[in-house]
């Protein structure tokens, strides 16, 4: 028994948040499956720290959960990484059976492995996949990219696939992102739907493309000592809490989508581009092989290895149909 | 409790606000009973706390200013605003104000105005006859001018801490330090027969005033070049206060040629220090921040004032009584990182815009560089002029009672808060 | 004796520091510099600015704190000190420093391991580890440890005899 304190870096409402549903939905189960022996306490808001911070206080035992992106693991991990190969899922359903999968088993044993003090419960939705927007032109074609200042997080990966696009990537700080989006000091950015309409950014931008071109998906993480801890039955809470939490993520992603709040609302205040099969295939084409070169020169023969298991699992998922 | 406890004893007793807000937050984690565990979160925090890129702005701003000040400019400006409004009763009284408004274009932070204008305007307000407290006082309301219109440090610490747009922010503060100039001078009027303030004998010609705006052109420009940069897409606010560097530089070398690299050597260790004395604060606020989020102490905070009533205009009313408050015991900085994720999200439920809420914190926090017995400004004109603090604060009453006056308009008039925001696309 | 011999160390002491400030904020103005030209006319996308700032500005205010406590530039309040007989006004003082020493040898003790820390961190961009950028921790505060010992025992607590009783300037 004990108490799970749970801290995230995002807003504390479930209807509003893929990470706070998740938590939320893992508390009620694991408060309620285990008659109490396990209590859950969330701290969203960064009111704990960055999502960097978060990892280290699961590592060091002052709190025993955390969601984080892939970008505050990578400086503990740096194979994460490998998950920014661009263009690589064709639908969301294939993500959810790739990190579900053998993939994602294998990726959460060597995250353990490799941090030794941590056990990985899944990958939640952060809010679905990436899509770019700016104030210059309509993004349909590779071509189009020409030339455009994109803001970037400080990661080298999307710098190197922004750049394979063609356009420039300069890495802002996110609080500067919106003044930057307005005044005209980068011309467009790069984040998962949900998050370009909470930040408001339709406001300050002009055209939105559904490039798909990169998913990152929280890693849901507990602190190993706290959860050895735990009796056999506890432990086996936990982890059918963390997939319900993963489910709600997924679904609460969706619905933000097609809410007002997601693309629907966003239809009406920016024109919003899809990308057929063939021009997603020439920005694949033009970013792939910047990307492993990426993964070969930065990281390690692992890194590789993990990269080859996730191209071959996630080819098989996207060539799987429901239900067949 | 025992943290609040500590904390205030520590601050009685004479230990510097940083080291005391840091002494209460290791308190805090040590009182959790996790041992070296929860210890160990300490230098976390404090690296943490400062990796923060728009901090930049602040030593930047600072940067600024001393290589303005070090070239004549502030001289300048201060001749510009005697020249228009010193023939009056309290010339000099209204000179300060006017001069404070001048000067905000220039630097983002009160205290610059305070021990600026307390090294410059208060001996010679003193020279003509004013009692010391008095410049003092006038100095001192003054100086929140230079936070409120743009740039500003802690509109920048806002923005990028509560995700608000900084440029948003500067068009906000535009309007209420032009108010505060504005209604400080007629409290400068009105107590002037009681206070019997010195007059000027005769007033500047049209030429004067001519001949001495031209002169401090290069200064009034400054203001024109960094909202232009940020405006015109050229920079983000944290990379205009480097700009503003430029410029003084540009100025400092090239037009009045006065710059010399041991000047230069000088203003750079000068500003690392304001620079650290300011950054210890935060950074050992976010230990204590951090103790207070673990204890959830914030949420109670929250659930208490949500309490007491759910009308906006209540909980608005509550959130700037809190501000002052806890204002007088601690530093803006430090009540920013602490208490701001607590109540800026309240500001959120109750319906405010974020430009609005964040310009009615910025004018509370500034308000409350100036309330005893812990107040910035007040610090740093009583070390500058040796004046005592309490007699500052005596003089500095109307004042401060005409600045809350103008914070619960601006507070409740949105249309008057978000007047500039929205004309610029800041604000819906 | 004892208080010149502080007295010259913690100068000595201070003005390295300075130098080392003076290089910290002239690199610091122009890296963001950098990143503004490089975005408006040499378009190299240079990935490392932004991060090289924000840890430029760790190092230089860290560091600025000790010489703020070798010039005792920190400010409390006076009132309460100003108001106690010179004796017991001194020793509140030096019981000041001793606190506050503790304070930064808290921070330089845990600071360490901190840093240590910092070592099996990747900084991404700048291919290093964050080790060197994370020492900015208990490097300052082992400078402030000994900047506190050795304007204590300058000073002894008499930091506020020369000041008049009505002027009560910054501690
Ligand atoms: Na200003
Ligand atoms: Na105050």
């Amino acid at each position: 028994g004990g108490t799970i304190r749970f801290g995230h870096d995002n807003k504390t409402d479930p209807f509003e948040n893929p990470a706070h549903a998740c938590t939320a939905v893992f508390q009620n189960i694991v408060t309620a499956d285990t008659n109490g022996s396990v209590t859950v306490e969330v701290f969203g808001s960064n009111q704990l720290g960055t999502a960097a911070e978060h990892v280290q206080q699961v590592r060091d035992g002052v709190i025993q959960a955390t969601l984080t992106s892939t970008g505050a693991l990578a400086s503990y991990y740096p194979r994460i990484d490998v998950l920014n190969l661009p263009f690589a899922f064709a639908n969301n359903a294939s993500t959810y059976s790739v990190f579900d999968g053998e993939f994602g088993a294998t990726l959460a044993a060597d995250i353990e492995a490799e941090l030794g003090d941590v056990v990985v419960l899944g990958f939640p939705d952060t809010g679905g996949f990436f899509a770019v927007t700016n104030s210059q032109r309509q993004i349909a074609n590779l071509e189009d990219f020409d030339g455009i200042r994109i803001r970037t997080m400080t990661l080298p990966s999307h710098q190197k696939i922004v750049q394979a696009l063609g356009a420039e990537a300069y890495p802002l700080s996110w609080g500067e992102v919106y003044s930057g989006l307005q005044t005209g000091v980068i011309d467009g950015q790069m984040n998962p739907v949900p998050i370009i309409s909470f930040a408001n950014f339709a406001e300050v931008q002009k055209h939105m493309t559904l490039t798909n071109h990169l998913f990152s998906p929280y890693t849901f993480m507990v602190n190993k000592a706290f959860y050895d801890d735990l009796t056999e039955a506890e432990q086996a809470t936990l982890h059918t809490a963390a997939e319900s939490c993963v489910t709600a993520s997924r679904g609460l992603s969706r619905i933000i989508e097609a809410s007002d709040r997601g693309l629907a609302g966003l239809m009406d205040k920016i024109e919003v581009t899809a990308l057929s099969d063939e021009q997603r295939a020439a920005m694949a084409a033009a970013t792939q092989p910047a990307f492993e070169a990426h993964v070969g020169e930065n990281l390690d023969e692992k890194a590789g290895e993990l990269l080859t298991l996730f191209k071959a699992e996630v080819e098989t998922a996207n060539a799987s149909t429901y239900i067949d | 409790m025992i943290v609040g406890f500590s904390f205030v004893l520590l601050l009685a007793v004479g230990m510097p606000i940083g080291f005391a807000i840091g002494l209460a937050g290791v308190i805090g984690i040590f009182s959790m009973g996790g041992g070296v565990t929860f210890l160990a979160i300490g230098p976390s925090k404090i690296f943490n706390g400062l990796n923060v890129f728009p901090f930049l702005a602040m030593p930047f701003f600072i940067l600024a200013g001393e290589i303005m000040n070090s070239t004549g400019i502030t001289g300048r400006l201060v001749k510009l605003a005697e020249v228009l409004v010193g023939r009056f009763r309290g010339g000099l009284a209204h000179t300060n104000m006017l001069a404070s408004v001048f000067f905000a274009g220039l630097t983002g932070s009160a205290t610059a105005d305070a021990a600026a204008f307390g090294r410059t305007l208060v001996p010679a307000m003193v020279k003509q006859g004013y009692k010391r407290d008095y410049a003092c006082a006038v100095t001192a309301a003054g100086s929140i001018i230079g936070p409120t219109i743009p740039p500003s440090g802690l509109m920048v610490v806002y923005g990028s801490l509560m995700g608000v747009s900084i440029g948003g922010l500067f068009a906000a503060g535009l309007l209420p330090g032009l108010v505060i100039c504005i209604v400080c001078m007629g409290v400068i009027a009105i107590g002037g027969k009681r206070e019997n303030l010195p007059k000027a004998e005769r007033g500047a010609t049209l030429g004067e005033i001519w001949q001495t705006f031209l002169s401090s052109i290069t200064a009034l420009l400054m203001p024109v070049i960094i909202l232009g940069g940020i405006l015109g897409g050229i920079v983000t606010p944290t990379e205009a206060a480097s700009i503003a560097v430029a410029y003084a530089l540009f100025i400092g070398v090239f037009v009045y040629r006065s710059l010399t690299f041991r000047d230069l050597y000088a203003m750079l260790v000068r500003t690392a220090r304001i620079t650290g004395v300011i950054f210890v604060i935060i950074a050992f606020a976010s230990i204590l921040g951090w103790w207070m989020s673990f204890e959830r102490i914030p949420q109670a905070i929250a659930g208490s004032v949500l309490g007491l009533s759910e009308n906006p205009y209540a909980v608005i009313a509550i959130i700037i009584c809190i501000l002052l408050v806890v204002g007088m015991v601690m530093d803006i900085t430090a009540i920013l990182i602490i208490l701001g994720p607590v109540l800026v999200p309240l500001t959120e439920q109750i319906g405010l815009e974020p430009i609005h809420a964040g310009i009615i914190f910025v004018l509370a926090l500034n308000i409350s560089l100036m309330t005893p017995p812990v107040g910035a400004c007040l610090f740093v004109l009583s070390s500058v002029t040796g004046e005592k603090i309490e007699r500052i604060s005596v003089k500095l009453a109307p004042f401060l009672v005409a600045e809350i006056i103008i914070l619960f308009v601006f507070a409740f008039w949105e249309d008057a808060a978000l007047m500039l925001p929205r004309a610029l696309g800041f604000a819906p | 004796m004892l208080a010149e011999f502080s007295d010259r160390l913690s100068r000595q002491i201070n003005r390295g520091t300075e130098v080392v400030l003076a290089a910290l904020m002239v690199a610091l103005v122009l890296d963001v510099w950098i990143g503004v030209v490089d975005r408006y006319f040499f378009h190299w996308q240079l990935p490392w600015p932004e991060v090289l700032a924000r840890y430029l500005m760790i190092w230089a205010a860290m560091l600025a704190v000790s010489c703020g406590i070798a010039r005792r530039e920190h400010i409390g309040l006076t009132v309460l000190l100003m108001s106690l007989p010179q004796g017991g006004r001194r020793g509140l003082l030096v019981l000041i420093d001793v606190i506050t020493f503790a304070l930064f040898f808290y921070v330089l003790w845990f600071g360490i391991g901190f840093a240590e820390s910092g070592a099996k961190r990747q900084a991404m961009i700048l291919g290093a580890t964050l080790q060197p950028f994370y020492s900015a921790i208990p490097a300052a505060a082992l400078l402030a440890c000994v900047q506190v010992v050795l304007v204590m025992i300058r000073d002894m607590g008499r930091q506020l005899d020369t000041v008049t009783p009505n002027e009560g300037s910054g501690a």
